[in-house]
Order: structure tokens, then sequence, then C-alpha cells
């Protein structure tokens, strides 16, 4: 049963076009909430990962944005299985979705991971803590 | 050059500006109809003591600001702050803009004196040169910053420096005046549909923050 979990999100091919489509909808939010980000890093302090990773710029939740949504939208939707597989870690493992980044001017950093999430989701990507492989998120 | 620059770009540009701004807010008003659930607290918060005279209100205000970003991040916040308000100002009391006002149609704002407007642009270079340092020298900031923030920061100063030129006469006035305006004019052009954009939005944001600095209850959602 989990074996075949697995399987399913490896066999299934990466569909840009419904990435592309979901990215429209949602373009009139989400494309503001990110031009409104001015990448000033005031944020950092807001996640705790941030702090336990030894302040590492990789869990600041502006990164995560950046390197997650920011990117799709750079590209279009045209992605591939790899850099799905590293948005995941972003989306998943790198945010818990907890909702107390700060942001100076407002802009609000769950709704746009939340989002990405839903889009690595629809392409069979999204971490098995109870799959054959245990993936460990710690 | 200068006719085209002092005339229909200025129409242009302010035209981009106004109308962009207006429909920014249009489009943030159709996009957060929807309400959040709001959650009343069963639990009555207890009532505040008011402060005991001047002293004590100045001591809880800073203590309170303690606990904010001011708090967290006092350097950053005051450069802003600083940087802002000069940003602002600056270009509505120069007298040089007042006086092209008074010109076009007969009426200009108050002007500051020469020195003070020239101090203040010496304020937004230095803010601006804090930025600068902040995006190339903090891992931090260089993690999340592309050419694009160059350029807007590029897009911020430019009036100023051109600005600056331009009132001390430096290199050939002419060209310097031209570019003075046609900076301004890219900047204004540019605010509704860049990261310039959070001038309007950071005010819009409060609608949707239930909690500090939120206008209203702040409970439009997306």
């Amino acid at each position: 049963m989990m074996g075949n979990k697995m399987s399913d999100q490896q066999i299934k091919s990466i569909n840009p076009g419904q990435i592309k489509e979901m990215l429209h909808k949602k373009k009139g939010i989400m494309k503001r909430l990110l031009s409104h980000c001015v990448h000033c890093s005031i944020c950092a302090e807001s996640c705790f990962l941030y702090i336990a990773h030894d302040q590492d710029p990789q869990y600041m939740p502006s990164y995560k944005v950046i390197h997650s949504l920011g990117k799709l939208y750079k590209k279009k939707g045209k992605v591939n299985r790899e850099a799905l597989e590293k948005m995941k870690g972003i989306v998943w493992r790198n945010c818990v979705l907890c909702g107390r980044c700060y942001c100076p001017i407002g802009v609000h950093v769950p709704t746009m991971i939340a989002f990405a999430r839903s889009i690595c989701r629809s392409q069979g990507v999204f971490p098995e803590m109870d799959g054959p492989t245990g993936e460990s998120w710690l | 050059m200068y006719d085209l620059v002092r005339g229909p770009f200025v129409w242009v540009a302010f035209a981009i500006f106004i109308f962009g701004l207006i429909f920014q807010a249009f489009r943030f008003y159709a996009l957060t109809k929807r309400k959040d659930q709001v959650f009343l607290n069963l639990t009555p918060s207890p009532q505040k003591v008011p402060p005991k005279g001047f002293i004590e209100g100045v001591a809880n205000g800073l203590i309170s600001l303690k606990r904010t970003v001011w708090g967290t991040h006092p350097r950053i916040m005051v450069v802003t702050a600083i940087f802002h308000f000069c940003l602002i100002v600056t270009p509505f009391f120069v007298l040089g803009h007042n006086i092209l006002l008074d010109e076009s149609w007969g009426f200009g704002l108050i002007s500051l004196s020469e020195k003070t407007t020239d101090i203040l642009t010496l304020i937004v270079f230095i803010c601006t040169a804090f930025f600068l340092y902040r995006r190339i020298f903090l891992a931090r900031v260089r993690a999340i910053t592309s050419g694009y923030d160059y350029l807007i920061l590029l897009i911020t100063a430019t009036p100023f420096l051109t600005g600056y030129f331009a009132y001390h006469q430096w290199f050939e006035y002419p060209t310097v005046i031209n570019l003075h305006i046609l900076a301004g004019e890219i900047m204004l052009a540019t605010i509704p549909f860049t990261k310039l954009g959070h001038m309007l939005f950071f005010f819009f944001y409060r609608f949707l923050i239930g909690n500090e600095y939120s206008f209203s209850q702040g409970t439009r959602t997306w």
C-alpha cells in the first residue's frame, strides 16, 4: 500500500499546463503578495526554524517564498520534477505553516507557502512521512 | 528634449501613477471581499491601568515598542523611517518644484530652505548607501537579492542624485536637469506596478492583519 503511494509519486509526470492554470487562477493575489516583498529580511527572526538553524538564510520566510512560489511564477509553471522535489523540502521541511512570520509591509507568507504546497501536491510531490523510505524532516 | 520631459512625459507619468494606484485600489477591494472568521475572546482582558503622569506614559510606550519590530530591528527601522520621511517630504517642499508649480498653475506649497532640502537629500543618500551595504554584505539580505532589487534602489535614488547635481550645477546642467525630470517620471510611473507599490499596499495590508497596526478589525481576506 505504502509502496504503491511512493511509486505513484515517481511515475506521475509533471504537467506544466496544470501548474500554469493553477498559478493563473490566483495570479491577482499571489503576484501582488510576491511583488510587495521588498526583500528586507526583517521577517527572518520571526521564524523559529531560522533561529533553530543557526540563522541560516534558507529558513527566512522571504527566502522560502521566493524560492518556491516566486520561482514557479518566474518560470510560468515550466518546472521539472527535480525542481518540485527541491521545492518540497522548502515548503514542507523548512516551513511548518505556523503562521508566526512577521512582515513589516504586511505580506502574508503562509498564504503563499500553502499555495506552493497545493501546486506540488497536484503534481504528486509531497512528503511521505509514513512511506517506506521514511523521509525524515528533522 | 526639455520640452518633452517637462511636457507630455510629465502627464504620462502622473496618469500612470494616479490611475495605476486607483486600479490597484479597486483590484485590492475586489480581491479581498471575503471576511475572516473572528474568534471571540471569551475571557475579558484585564482593565488597563492608565499611566501616572507623562514620564510613566512615555516609559510604557517605549516598553511596548520594544516588543515590536522596532525592538528586534531598531537600526533598520530607524533608518527606514528616516529614509521614507525624507523621500516623501523633500520633493513636495523643495523650492525648485514649488517655483515650477507656481509658474504653471499659479500656486505652490510651502518651501523649505534650500539648505534644509540639501540636507534631506544627503540623508536619502546615506540611507540608500545603508540599504546598498545590506544588500551586498549581509548574507541574509544577499540570499534574497536579485538584479531587480538594485534596479528599484536605483530608480528611487536617481531623482535625488540628479536633483542634487542640478542644484549644485555639477556636470552639464541642461543634461542633468533633463535626467532629473526623467528619473522622477520613471519613479512615479513604476510605483503602482513594482515593489514600490508597497507605498500603497503597506496601508492596504492593514485591513488584512488582525493584530497590531491593523485598520478596522483586520478581517478582510484574499
